[in-house]
């Protein structure tokens, strides 16, 4: 089938041009594996912890923080190091036990504990945590040190009582409690939500700079000679489309199956976001075929693409997600595709939907896809036999 | 049998008329040349008869079947060579062959083989498997033209297939198309060089603001103007003896003896031209040289439509 060689032709070229390789393969996988390792769920902290006295109660204080749930701890020998790694954002924050720390706290002066963290809100949250870990060991020495007071034991024997007694007493505990439903899901992988933001993302920003191919192939002459051939326009016009809807698919079958291969990204029902990437290539098709016939200029349409692709996926909610847009917001993102094919994937991989469950989604991007290949092809027709 | 049949063609972009009634006819084995400067209609005709153009009125049927751009069944009988080099740059030549070849609905297995000696035929046969982007411009251009070549269409359309070529390559290309003239094929040639026309087209139309302004044989559209051949001898003696001599030959438009020259004015010279010779050898006149200039299609053009060529 003629069609088909066009098609071919097509995805050859795309394949033998080394810096699309780079941003239609290499480059998505790379943002979501940045976007994720920053800002995905499963974040765990780490806590550079240096001893420098090592003595019991320091080394007390140092296990009660390895034994948090809330971060990971890293020893250390030397301070430089720990300053120059929380610096470097290898480990999130530090803290350094003092030299002094047992002496102090024996001798009922004030032990200081140094927490060493980066100008970020981020280490807020977990200095408080590290903080209260101190309270703790803290109230354990001015227990003993009032018992100790008040001459009915000796220090040493006051800190074993009251070490005893806050593992055998009733003490008062925050309890954690939710109501109302999660926004982005407890049990959220750390890429499950960066990775149909990008799949979206890139399909469509590489459509709308393939867009160029398309200009350059009219550009050259080629298009013409194609019609030349005894190859009818419709062929010729279904063979292009082709092209781009084969380059969006093996760009998104890529996304798609390296994400859940290499970070665990689970796309849901498999049927369903087989059906919404389809559709989302379409839609990249129609837009493409669009830009390709609207311009004249392959280098103004491959940056007009780049343009345009980003500020509707900003738009739609592939850059900062739609759950935390304002209301009005989220009505003017559902102006574009790129907002219902994330609310497609939002309920396949969040609340576990299937095809019954996205009927709107795939309904309105089917509608904006005949819309675009139907403009798309339109036009193009026109400036190949005209 | 006529291969190639156009007539009415009309094509209008807005307010200008690129091309109005144009029509004409080539047989096989015929070359057909379409002569005229810039701008002059040529492409927009071709590419009607091409079927790549829309015509505002008009047709063209090519072995008797009907050209439009939305008909594909004639166009298996056309090769068409644009005037831009219309290749895929990062395909090979190879690549570039079977990917038109397909289009024409060459068989596989055809295919093959066509792609070899058509890569033959254009001398790239070593670089069949390089990017066409790393080929010179003459090497560019010569696939261009095999890629018309490849189906062995019954007419071959060439526009302007010497721009921007070296002299080799445009040498090549020319001696080309002269075998395919040879070898039956119908040959659609448009050109603002006249050496080109000339040399190549048994028949040429004069084309200029659209339309056709004369057509027929070098010879037919010389006479159509009323151009004389001239004949310069350079003569050793008496060049008044020889004018006076050549006098009395009543084919000779006119005879003017210069000092060691005589200039003829004459309608087919070298028919006359033994003659002449014969002539001057009675009257004792030695000739030192014979330089014969016959009108060109340049000055047809030139007075056909009140401006040159290159205008």
């Amino acid at each position: 089938m003629k069609a088909l060689a066009i098609t071919w032709v097509n995805v050859k070229r795309l394949v033998r041009d080394p810096s699309t390789i780079f941003f239609v393969f290499i480059f998505p996988m790379l943002l979501i594996l940045v976007l994720g390792a920053s800002f995905g769920g499963g974040f765990q902290p780490q806590v550079a912890v240096l001893d420098e006295g090592g003595g019991p109660f320091a080394q007390e204080l140092v296990d009660e923080m390895a034994g948090s749930e809330d971060f990971d701890t890293i020893s250390y020998d030397d301070r430089g190091a720990l300053l120059e790694d929380v610096e470097r954002g290898v480990a999130n924050m530090g803290v350094v036990v003092p030299a002094d720390y047992d002496e102090r706290l024996q001798s009922g002066a004030v032990a200081q504990v140094e927490f060493v963290g980066r100008l970020d809100q981020s280490v807020v949250q977990y200095r408080a945590t590290i903080e209260a870990i101190v309270a703790d060991q803290s109230a354990v020495f001015r227990a003993a040190r009032l018992v100790e007071a008040q001459g009915l034991a000796g220090f040493d024997d006051a800190v074993a009582s009251a070490q005893l007694a806050t593992t055998s007493t009733a003490r008062t505990v925050v309890v954690r409690e939710s109501t109302g439903e999660s926004v982005f899901g407890e049990d959220l992988g750390q890429f499950d939500l960066g990775a149909p933001a990008n799949l979206i993302l890139f399909v469509f920003l590489t459509s709308l700079a393939g867009s160029a191919a398309l200009i350059n192939t009219r550009r050259l002459g080629v298009s013409r000679r194609m019609v030349s051939t005894p190859t009818s326009i419709g062929q010729i016009l279904l063979g292009e489309t082709g092209g781009r809807f084969s380059i969006a698919m093996i760009q998104g079958l890529f996304i798609m199956v390296g994400a859940a291969v290499a970070f665990q990204v689970r796309w849901g029902n498999l049927a369903a976001s087989s059906v919404l990437l389809i559709l989302l290539a379409l839609v990249g098709a129609g837009a493409g075929m669009l830009m390709g016939a609207i311009f004249d200029n392959d280098e103004q349409a491959g940056s007009m693409g780049v343009f345009i692709g980003l500020g509707l996926a900003a738009l739609g909610g592939c850059m900062v997600p739609l759950e935390i847009f304002p209301d009005t917001m989220v009505k003017i993102a559902h102006i574009t595709p790129h907002a219902w094919a994330l609310d497609g994937f939002a309920e396949l991989i969040r609340r576990g939907g299937t095809i019954g469950d996205i009927l709107v989604e795939i309904v309105v991007l089917a509608a904006f896809g005949v819309a675009l290949l139907t403009l798309g092809t339109w036009r193009l027709r026109a400036k190949l036999t005209h | 049998m006529n291969v190639l049949e156009c007539e009415g063609l009309v094509k209008a972009f807005d307010d200008l008329v690129a091309v109005d009634d144009v029509g004409f006819h080539i047989a096989a084995g015929e070359t057909y040349g379409l002569l005229g400067p810039n701008g002059a209609g040529k492409t927009t005709s071709i590419s009607m008869i091409a079927g790549i153009l829309e015509s505002d009125s008009g047709s063209v049927t090519v072995g008797g079947t009907e050209i439009t751009t939305r008909t594909t069944e004639g166009k298996r009988q056309i090769g068409y060579v644009p005037q831009d080099i219309a290749i895929y740059p990062d395909l090979s030549a190879r690549e570039n062959l079977r990917f038109f070849g397909k289009l024409y609905g060459i068989p596989k297995a055809r295919l093959d083989e066509r792609i070899d000696e058509v890569l033959a035929v254009i001398g790239l046969t070593d670089r069949g498997d390089d990017r066409t982007e790393e080929y010179s411009g003459g090497m560019r251009r010569r696939l261009n033209i095999g890629i018309g070549l490849l189906h062995e269409p019954m007419l071959l359309i060439l526009d302007e297939p010497t721009v921007g070529v070296d002299p080799q390559s445009r040498n090549s290309i020319l001696e080309g198309v002269e075998e395919l003239g040879r070898t039956g094929t119908a040959v659609l040639y448009t050109t603002h060089y006249m050496e080109e026309a000339e040399r190549l087209c048994d028949r040429v139309a004069i084309i200029d603001g659209g339309k056709i302004r004369a057509e027929g044989t070098r010879r037919e559209l010389v006479e159509l103007v009323g151009q004389l051949d001239t004949i310069n001898l350079g003569v050793v003696g008496s060049a008044r003896r020889l004018a006076e001599a050549l006098a009395s030959v009543t084919e000779l438009e006119s005879v003017i003896a210069t000092e060691g020259s005589v200039e003829i004015l004459v309608e087919g010279a070298s028919g006359l031209l033994p003659r002449v010779l014969e002539i001057a050898q009675q009257s004792d006149v030695g000739v030192s040289g014979v330089e014969v200039i016959e009108p060109n299609l340049e000055s047809v053009f030139l007075h056909l439509t009140g401006k040159a060529l290159r205008d």
